[in-house]
């Protein structure tokens, strides 16, 4: 029982970050980045690479997961997403675009794949990196593993790391202008053009830093990240789409209900219920959508506590009154 | 009499039939109605269901077979199946009257699944819509696959032949081809005509501008619900063709790559809201797949990558490049002339010499 809780904060913890990566670039670029699922790929594959072929431990290898997805977002940036934003692309064509990047990305996954199974001899269509993690000890027989507490050290870190960086300095505070209102940001003297660089290279390394941090928890194959967009975009989804921690909370509660709602269920109903453990972040999104499309970031936490604040109005979700 | 073409060309033409009706029915949606269908393999695969599952258990239940639950399980599934193929072997009749209810069928089926799409359909907005409809197309491809009883689940089920008659080998092929391509020939111009009628105008106003369509009394809910049942249905005939045409039917291959991107892609490239680019979307990308696979020990001699990602590379290259460069299409959306030209010329001169005077 404790395995499964651990293991369901470890598998968690990577679906937030991956789902605060989404939130950041759609809030920044309006973009709903399909490219995601690849990015998130490359992360498993850089950390099983770097681990079979040089060795160590495979945390050693997912900051540079971090960093390549990371820069891969920079790339869709330059090629594909900076044009569109300045012909004023509408969303739906956004949105393809990044799915015509994941198609090219998917393949170059695959293709790596088949480059370390062929000239490596590894075995990189479907692996598992969950028993190289390091044993912390054991409690009642089974072997405590590192990963839930270094995903949860590496969440909090992130949420700490944004929030000082979005309120104490000044790159950030302009961060937050553009994404409020970015002609009035432009007027003032702020280019915007940095900070969707830096919205892209920061989700992109969300994504890195989660998917590397996920290959850890859960067995990879190239299209993991196709698997598992459903759950990080109904992370994303169900954190408001307007905050990035938000998205952090909201992922982190979409992993948690999957890994254990499946598991509390399958212990009641039977084993049949497993094989329909996709449904659940499927059926939050879409509840979430169509009941509170505001999602958790739209709860008014502060009116709750009696204080009266001006809650900022969902942008852009709900059609308009016809 | 057997027609000696290469089968290339044949397996292009198949491509083509199956991608066009699907595509005319995601252009109605996406083209002229505007509404972002990122769920098009919900219908798709309700049109197989419904081939898997339906005509042959009716047969079976006709000719005493088993036809419950125990139908779908695959150690039972080939033996029943082979029996009713040999009955619609020779029983013409019965073979074309058991392909017209599976596609009424699939039809009503999918029309029911795109009323239920309208739901999210008034309530959201764009990407949040393409989201919410992905995720329904999902949950029914992880049924289908799960529960065993409906169509097979992981094992799969065989589909009953409705084309026995025509033979086997090579003739059945070919004659199922020209099927094909006549059923694709009649969704293009039943949504051609469509698009053409009045439905299809207030379809495009609601597209470009809903509150001026609501001012002249169109009811947006309505044309929105219609959109997506005409859409649905059309779809789920394309699914339930490609079921009888295979002859069998397994839930993994209706994933929303196949048949949801894609569908996204021959209609990207053949230009968004025009009917007819869609025949050259479609036809482009057919010759292309088709080439890529049928050309592959060639191919990896000098490109050492499996043709697979080369097709994926090569689908997301025509999206990238066709939304930068040229996001309108090979063959632009043209007003739509509801009379004939010459009718139009006439008239103007007509309207050119009245000032004159």
């Amino acid at each position: 029982m404790l395995d499964l809780v651990l293991k369901a904060f470890a598998y968690s913890g990577g679906i937030a970050l991956t789902a605060a990566g989404i939130t950041l670039i759609y809030m920044a670029t309006r973009t709903f980045n399909f490219a995601h699922a690849s990015m998130v790929g490359w992360g498993f594959y850089i950390v099983f690479a770097g681990y079979s072929l040089l060795g160590g431990t495979p945390y050693f290898y997912v900051p540079l997961a971090a960093l390549f997805s990371g820069l891969i977002g920079v790339i869709i940036y330059f090629g594909v997403n900076r044009y569109l934003l300045k012909v004023g692309a509408s969303p739906i064509t956004l949105m393809m675009s990044t799915l015509g990047v994941d198609l090219i990305l998917l393949a170059s996954i695959n293709i790596f794949a088949d480059y370390l199974t062929e000239v490596h001899k590894l075995a990189a269509r479907y692996f598992v990196l969950e028993l190289k993690d390091i044993s912390l000890g054991e409690v009642n027989g089974t072997s405590i593993r590192a990963i839930p507490f270094i995903t949860i050290i590496v969440v909090v870190l992130t949420i700490v790391g944004l929030h000082l960086f979005l309120t104490r300095t000044k790159f950030g505070i302009a961060v937050r202008a553009t994404i409020e209102n970015t002609s009035l940001a432009t007027i003032l003297g702020i280019n915007p053009e940095k900070v969707y660089v830096l919205s892209w290279f920061l989700g992109g390394a969300l994504a890195g830093l989660g998917g590397g941090l996920l290959s850890i928890t859960i067995s990879g194959y190239p299209v993991i990240g196709m698997t598992i967009i459903v759950t990080m975009f109904a992370g994303s989804i169900v954190g408001g789409l307007t905050s990035v921690f938000g998205s952090l909370f909201g992922g982190f509660l979409v992993g948690l209900s999957e890994y254990l709602g499946i598991t509390g269920l399958s212990l009641t109903l039977g084993g049949w219920i497993l094989a329909y453990r996709m449904v659940i972040p499927l059926a939050a999104m879409v509840l979430t959508l169509l009941l509170y499309p505001q999602g958790l970031a739209g709860i008014k936490i502060k009116r709750l506590s009696s204080q009266s604040t001006r809650v900022k109005p969902p942008q852009g979700i709900m059609k308009e009154e016809v | 009499m057997v027609l000696e073409i290469h089968p290339i060309i044949l397996n292009i033409l198949v491509n083509f039939a199956i991608g066009l009706i699907i595509t005319v029915s995601l252009n109605l949606e996406v083209g002229i109605a505007g509404i972002s269908q990122f769920g098009r393999v919900l219908a798709v695969i309700t049109g197989a269901i419904v081939a898997a599952a339906i005509p042959g258990r009716i047969l079976a239940s006709m000719f005493g077979l088993p036809a419950g639950a125990e139908y779908a399980d695959h150690m039972i599934n080939y033996k029943i199946v082979d029996q009713i193929n040999r009955i619609l072997a020779v029983n013409l009749s019965l073979s074309i009257g058991l392909l017209f209810l599976t596609l009424v069928v699939a039809a009503i089926l999918g029309g029911i699944i795109g009323y239920i799409c309208s739901y999210p359909a008034l309530r959201l907005k764009e990407a949040y819509l393409g989201i919410t409809l992905l995720a329904f197309g999902d949950v029914l491809n992880t049924i289908a696959w799960n529960v065993e009883s409906i169509a097979g689940g992981t094992q799969g089920v065989n589909v009953p032949d409705v084309f026995r008659w025509i033979g086997v080998g090579p003739e059945r092929y070919f004659g199922v081809i020209l099927i094909l391509i006549g059923f694709g020939l009649l969704a293009f111009i039943f949504v051609e005509r469509l698009i053409r009628s009045p439905f299809g105008r207030a379809l495009k106003a609601m597209r470009d501008s809903e509150i001026a369509a609501a001012v002249y009394g169109k009811d947006i809910v309505r044309l929105r619900a219609q959109a997506l049942i005409v859409g649905g249905a059309l779809a789920a005939i394309g699914g339930a063709l490609w079921a009888l045409y295979t002859g069998s039917f397994k839930a993994v291959t209706y994933t929303r790559l196949t048949w949801t991107f894609w569908p996204w892609a021959y209609m990207m490239l053949g230009g968004t809201g025009n009917n007819l680019g869609m025949l050259v979307g479609v036809f482009a990308f057919s010759v292309l797949r088709t080439m890529i696979y049928s050309y592959k020990t060639e191919m990896t001699a000098f490109i050492p990558i499996s043709p697979q990602w080369f097709e994926y590379i090569l689908v997301g290259l025509v999206i990238i490049v066709m939304v930068l460069f040229r996001p309108q299409g090979l063959l632009p959306e043209k007003p739509a002339l509801t009379l004939p030209k010459n009718r139009i010329e006439e008239i103007m001169k007509r309207i050119k010499e009245a000032e004159k005077r």
